[in-house]
């Protein structure tokens, strides 16, 4: 069957080439039909309970789920005509801008104040009058900081920092808006600082520049792939041949993939580099089509041969990373599913390349100038003396096998012990570099506010009126001191607080009035005066409308997943140590707890995916062998890289995050086309020629070579990605150049002395 | 002054009711938003009303506001008193509100909180706060000034079978909003709806009444809704019993009845 079509192919060379172009076509028509969606959050299904219960709380209490954050910060302390100035002009700029929440924007000239005066209570914006004299500014410091719930959210401890809190829509583009404040701030101007910071903006930035990174790297690497291809081959041809079946299964998958009318995804804009990794595996039949030319001396008979030897462990290694892939499909997470899915089309797509359109550009290939590429490589092999490295690392292998099989043992061991050491975490903003806008503005802010991350704690019961007891209240407030010990909490906010304010504006500011009230009468009128006086939003913040239930905000200074799972555990122990009454309970909430879920969800269903498609891929090696023994085999140069790679990262101690864990998939589509190579081009030759070692020795020559180049080709690749400017890029272009470097050696050296001593 | 204000006032209704079928031709669009006001704020010499106002929010939870509300005039679009005694939510009970509004400056107003006994000044120079966490600011429930805006005619169309004038009015000042638009009818001069544009130009709140009821001879928009477009919360108020011209002293508005709800006219 595989021989009618290839041999089809080499007989209708330009039929092929035709309809291969036709359908091309047909896919690239679907290209315009392109959505994009950049948001990660999107990674979970709008019906997942995290998603629904932040929306529940969201709207309860309502709170918006994006929230930008605007610091400025004046060396001089922000309490001064100019700058006060700047804030409310900054503020009614923002107001302005379409996507902002405008009702809910609170910087220092919308907040409200309940203060003293006199006799009379009075209410305002902070920044009602911009205050000139110097007597005025004192007042207003002195104003902010008996106000502990303005402290580090309105205005820094040190006076030199401020903050707008700028709600958007949830349709609205965070880095869209940000960019338009990023111009306002322009046209303010210094000696203010203004740092941006929020997860909106990480997110929709982080989305929009892994976009263009990937529209920017994969054609460098494809322009690399071609150079170094070039290099090797010396034929123009046979490099256009192998960045053609690239580029044609990026355009069938992706043209499936929009043609069917889902969104481009951020998991699934990595598809071409993934795609243009996996059809280097095409290098395998120009490498064998140079051994054979050289020995038959007739282009259309080394066609015809190549393909025969190379067709089944190019089939198998094909379609072991295609099963790979697909059964990513098994996991939870949909866009990780589709992405799975449509690299396995986009496989199948190479392999069919591979019989069709790979021997038709063959057969049209200039029998000159492939001698003209043949005898540069002949003159260089001459002058490595006949025998080529990778033969004597044949014999070297095959000599120091025992030495080779602890080293390996040892290593492996070690780097199992290193993978019990990986801290698994996900942290969004150090996707960025340090020197970025986005993590300095991140890191100002969380030195001198309360936290750029929320996270939210509610407070939930059935019994209306429940929030105006003074026991809950006291309750609420012994568990925000509880929650500040962490510290990386910097600030937490709840309906206690109102209330507790409120008591000692009307006792004449006394501080000693900052407490709860004993009576439940008191503390509900106290909310009904905020009801009557602020803005009524501030409390619904905090409670409920029934108040049946309360919201600690709770500001943190990390967007490590890592701390929200540890304020988990500390309302735990508390509740656990302080009984609640029965029918109440705390459940965390905002933006931080989602991040941590998402972590948790994403990271384990690609996890659990991955480890389904390990079993699923030794299955596949077993049946294609025929046998349990070879199917280990194959298997162990992709267990050993993955092994060892995962042992690396937990001994350097770099976190296990959404980039790391995306690694993994990668070597799926590597480290077994190298042994599916080798073990089935060694048995081919075994079966030829009944010498176990001559076999080994001629398999890490020959087929070896074409591993190399394969190798070669893919770090270069992948190397490039060291110059992006997301640091999930550098990772992966480090960890690739190794997993190369890792699944080639021990395709090379570990398995033909593991093969020379247990065969 | 005052009184060439009620004057002027009188005048306008005269011409009002004089020429009920073709106002539009003789009154300026000022005019009408005018005689709007006081047919709005200012109807009768004093009023009492017992008003039910539910806080709807977005999910459908509710909060009742249940107070007595006394308002005397003292000049026709100018000086007004209000007294307000809340009865429910329960747990504010007597808690009572009191705002002298003036022609010419900010309003005073009072609050009692019976908890601790203690009646302060608020200092209102925030006028487009809510009142009492209702969707209705201050300036909403007791008026804006008429030189405050300036007007045009859009158009006069049907509004639920009635016709009405369509104003628009643009803020002179700084305000709560950009632009309003008001559909007032032509018959009664009530505002039938009302639509508030924010910074962003965008629709955001809307108010409406649905049940105009004659009481006494004098036309009162007994259920009227306000709608915060943006944030899907509403509040829906409803006058349960309303009387005119009553007769209420002057020595209802003031601290010693802040303490103690004056039981003659509140039960």
């Amino acid at each position: 069957m595989i021989k009618r079509i290839f041999g089809f192919s080499v007989e209708h060379p330009k039929l092929i080439i035709l309809l291969t172009l036709i359908g091309t076509c047909v896919f690239l028509w679907q290209f315009p039909k392109i959505k994009i969606d950049t948001d990660p959050k999107h990674m979970l299904p709008t019906t997942s309970p995290v998603r629904v219960y932040n929306d529940e709380v969201d709207r309860l209490f309502s709170l918006h789920a994006d929230t930008i954050v605007l610091g400025i910060s004046n060396k001089e302390g922000i309490i001064n005509q100019n700058t006060l100035k700047k804030i409310a002009l900054i503020t009614q700029s923002v107001l302005k801008i379409k996507g902002v929440i405008a009702q809910d924007v609170l910087s220092l000239s919308t907040v409200n104040d309940v203060i003293v005066k006199e006799d009379s209570l009075e209410v305002r914006p902070l920044l009602d009058n911009i205050p000139e004299t110097k007597s005025e500014l004192e007042t207003m410091k002195k104003v902010l900081y008996d106000n502990p719930m303005l402290v580090d959210r309105f205005i820094s401890k040190d006076g030199k920092t401020t903050a707008i809190y700028i709600p958007i829509e949830p349709a609205a583009n965070g880095k869209a808006i940000a960019d338009l404040i990023r111009k306002i701030v322009k046209e303010v101007g210094s000696p203010e600082e203004y740092h941006l910071a929020g997860d909106p903006i990480a997110r929709d930035t982080f989305g929009a520049q892994m976009f263009m990174q990937m529209g920017l790297f994969s054609p460098i690497s494809g322009m690399v792939m071609c150079i170094a291809l070039f290099f090797m081959f010396r034929n123009y041809t046979l490099v256009f041949t192998n960045m053609a079946v690239a580029m044609i299964s990026i355009f069938w998958s992706l043209g499936l993939l929009i043609g069917m009318g889902y969104p481009v995804h951020i998991m699934s804009s990595m598809m071409p580099v993934f795609l243009m990794a996996i059809s280097t595996d095409t290098v395998h039949i120009f490498n064998e089509f140079y051994f054979r030319f050289r020995e038959v001396k007739d282009k259309r008979r080394a066609v015809i041969e190549t393909m025969n030897t190379i067709a089944k462990p190019v089939f198998y290694s094909d379609l072991t990373t295609a099963v790979g892939f697909a059964s990513l499909a098994t996991g939870a997470i949909v866009p990780v599913k589709i992405f799975g899915l449509f690299v396995a089309f986009g496989t199948f797509v190479i392999l069919i390349m591979s019989y069709t359109f790979v021997p038709a550009v063959l057969m049209l290939i200039k029998e000159s100038s492939i001698q003209k590429a043949l005898k540069r490589e002949d003159i260089k092999q001459d002058k490595a003396q006949s025998t080529s490295w990778l033969v004597k690392l044949g014999n070297f292998s095959l000599s120091k096998r025992s030495a080779i099989l602890k080293i390996g043992l040892i290593l492996m061991a070690l780097s199992i012990i290193g993978i019990s050491q990986i801290h698994v975490n996900n942290n969004m903003v150090s996707w960025f570099k340090a020197k970025s806008e986005i993590r300095r503005s991140d890191k100002i802010l969380n030195k001198e506010l309360g936290g750029t991350s929320l996270a939210y704690f509610v407070l939930d019961s059935d019994k209306e009126d429940l929030i105006k007891e003074p026991s809950t209240l006291r309750y609420i407030e012994a568990l925000q001191r509880q929650l500040e010990e962490n510290p990386l909490v910097g600030k937490t906010t709840s309906v206690a607080d109102y209330v507790k304010h409120i008591n000692r504006v009307l006792h004449q500011n006394d501080p000693r009035f900052e407490v709860i009230p004993d009576s439940k009468e008191k503390i509900a009128q106290y909310l009904f005066l905020m009801e009557m006086s602020a803005r009524p939003n501030d409390l619904n913040n905090v409670v409920d409308y029934p108040f049946k239930k309360a919201n600690i905000w709770v500001q943190v200074k990390t967007w490590d997943a890592g701390v929200m799972r540890k304020l988990i555990q500390a309302v735990q122990k508390y509740t656990l140590n302080h009984p609640l009454p029965k029918s109440l309970k705390f459940k965390p909430a905002g933006i931080a707890y989602f991040n941590m879920v998402w972590n948790d969800e994403v990271l384990w269903g690609m996890i659990s995916s991955f480890l389904a498609s390990l079993v699923l891929v030794l299955g596949l090696l077993m049946f294609e062998y025929r046998s349990l023994k070879w199917g280990i085999i194959s298997f162990i140069p992709l267990l050993a890289t993955i092994i060892i790679i995962y042992g690396m990262v937990g001994w350097i101690g770099k976190d296990f995050d959404m980039p790391i864990s995306v690694l993994s998939t990668l070597s799926l589509g590597m480290a077994i086309d190298f042994a599916i190579h080798f073990v089935s081009r060694f048995k081919q030759r075994y079966k030829e020629v009944p010498n176990l070692e001559e076999a080994l020795v001629w398999t890490v020559g020959r087929p070896g070579k074409g591993i190399i180049r394969n190798a070669i080709l893919f770090a270069l690749g992948f190397a490039v990605m060291m110059f992006a400017s997301l640091t999930p890029y550098i990772t992966v272009g480090i960890f690739m150049a190794l997993i190369m470097v890792l699944s080639s050696i021990a395709t090379l050296i570990y398995l033909p002395a593991l093969i020379d001593k247990f065969f | 002054m005052r009184n060439i204000k009620a004057l002027i006032m009188i005048l306008v209704l005269g011409m009002v009711w004089a020429k009920p079928s073709f106002p539009g031709d003789t009154l300026t669009p000022e005019e009408i938003v005018r005689a709007c006001y006081a047919n709005f704020y200012y109807a009768g010499n004093d009023m009492k009303a017992r008003i039910l106002m539910k806080l709807i929010d977005k999910g459908g939870q509710e909060r009742i506001r249940e107070l007595t509300m006394l308002r005397k005039n003292y000049a026709e679009g100018g000086g007004q008193k209000y007294f307000i005694y809340f009865h429910q939510p329960s747990d504010v009970k007597n808690t009572t509100f009191m705002v002298y509004k003036y022609p010419d400056r900010d309003d005073d107003r009072w609050l009692f909180i019976p908890a601790i006994n203690l009646v302060k000044r608020i200092a209102a120079n925030d006028k487009y706060s809510s009142f009492v966490g209702s969707d209705f600011s201050y300036e909403d429930v007791s008026g804006r000034k008429i030189q405050e805006d300036s007007y045009r005619l859009l158009k006069e169309e049907e509004l639920n079978g009635k016709s009405c004038f369509v104003i628009e009015s643009l803020p002179k000042g700084s305000a709560e909003y950009t632009k309003r638009i008001s559909w007032i009818d032509k018959v009664n001069y009530l505002p039938l709806r009302e639509e508030f544009y924010d910074k962003q130009n965008e629709l955001y709140r809307q108010f409406e009444a649905f049940e105009i009821k004659d009481i006494n001879g004098i036309p009162t928009a007994t259920k009227t809704v306000m709608k915060n477009v943006k944030t899907g919360h509403r509040t829906e108020v409803t006058f349960q019993s309303t009387e005119y011209n009553l007769g209420i002293g002057d020595d209802i508005f003031s601290e010693r009845y802040l303490r103690r709800r004056p039981t003659e006219w509140i039960k």
